[in-house]
């Protein structure tokens, strides 16, 4: 399919296999990480990806400040007492699902300590990357909401998937080589998490994509 | 330890304001920022240009780069012909 007549969306059998060359890509160049599962449906031929128990140190803006700001040192009030002096390390389940009405890949998560304790969505905020914060404070309703998960019918947090065709035809319109070649929707889900991840501090290493360009 | 104090870690890089969608084009389309800056700075600089909060950033390769990327890198994977294209658009809309 042409990229300029492209809307942005995939079917689900496109999704199906967007993941079954996510997995395999994310494994060769994240060793080290947890992998992304296939997880199949019991209810339909659909399934989703799953990548579980990935621990993400929380957002470290504080320390960054430090390094620019060095010549204006903070006041420091010995008397105040500073519960979150270090940047606290959480756990996160990343799902993500096809969605039919939207036809795009939909983010879905959760987030716990170290002891399985489930974090509320105020602890979430406040391990959140800086820039998710922001976003979050302008659209609160149309952001991340809590959910029932369509296949555990558990609630957990979802990223809104309204924008996402709009932001995946702009991304594959952006590069020439793609474009000329038509919608590689191998590639789809690795850029798709390069926008989405940022919102959880979530990194793609750049080999991911230079992988799939030296694969065509 | 070895010492590898590369040169390019002081190298600036020539970056390349592209306006896609309903974006407005500026006025100073190109920089020179120092690499070891992270993708954080285009994106501020962005934001005060166009006085927009939210904006949709990214490179080529169908990448969104993270804030927290240096920029010596980014240019080392995706930029070509001495510059890095950094594409933006206005309507980034989640919801």
């Amino acid at each position: 399919m042409e990229v300029l007549l492209w809307d942005g969306t995939l079917s689900s059998h496109d999704f199906h296999v967007a993941a079954r060359a996510f997995t395999e890509n994310w494994k060769q160049f994240n060793p080290t990480l947890p992998p992304w599962i296939w997880v199949p449906s019991r209810l339909s031929e659909q399934g989703y990806l799953s990548l579980e128990k990935i621990c993400i140190v929380g957002s470290s803006k504080e320390h960054e400040q430090k390094d620019v700001d060095e010549e204006e040192p903070e006041p420091v009030d010995n008397a105040t007492l500073v519960e979150t002096s270090s940047p606290q390390v959480c756990y996160y389940d990343f799902h993500i699902l096809y969605s039919d009405s939207y036809r795009v890949p939909v983010l879905y998560f959760r987030a716990y300590c170290i002891d399985g304790q489930p974090l509320a969505w105020d602890e979430i905020e406040k391990v959140l990357p800086a820039c998710s914060a922001k976003v979050l404070l302008e659209s609160k309703w149309t952001f991340i909401t809590q959910e029932e998960h369509p296949h555990l019918n558990r609630p957990w947090y979802k990223l809104h998937p309204c924008g996402t065709s709009e932001w995946m035809k702009l991304l594959f319109l952006g590069d020439e080589s793609l474009a000329k070649k038509g919608v590689a929707f191998e590639q789809y889900l690795v850029s798709w998490l390069s926008v989405v991840g940022q919102v959880v501090g979530l990194r793609i290493p750049f080999e991911m994509l230079n992988h799939h360009k030296s694969c065509n | 330890m070895s010492t590898t104090e590369s040169p390019t870690a002081a190298k600036k890089v020539v970056i390349h304001l592209r306006a896609t969608g309903d974006a407005p084009i500026l006025k100073q389309a190109k920089f020179k920022i120092p690499g070891t800056d992270k993708f954080a700075k285009v994106i501020e600089f962005l934001r005060r240009q166009l006085h927009r909060d939210t904006l949709f950033v990214y490179v080529n390769s169908a990448f969104s780069p993270n804030p927290d990327e240096l920029v010596i890198d980014l240019y080392n994977n995706f930029g070509f012909d001495g510059k890095l294209v950094v594409n933006y658009a206005c309507s980034m809309a989640w919801g």
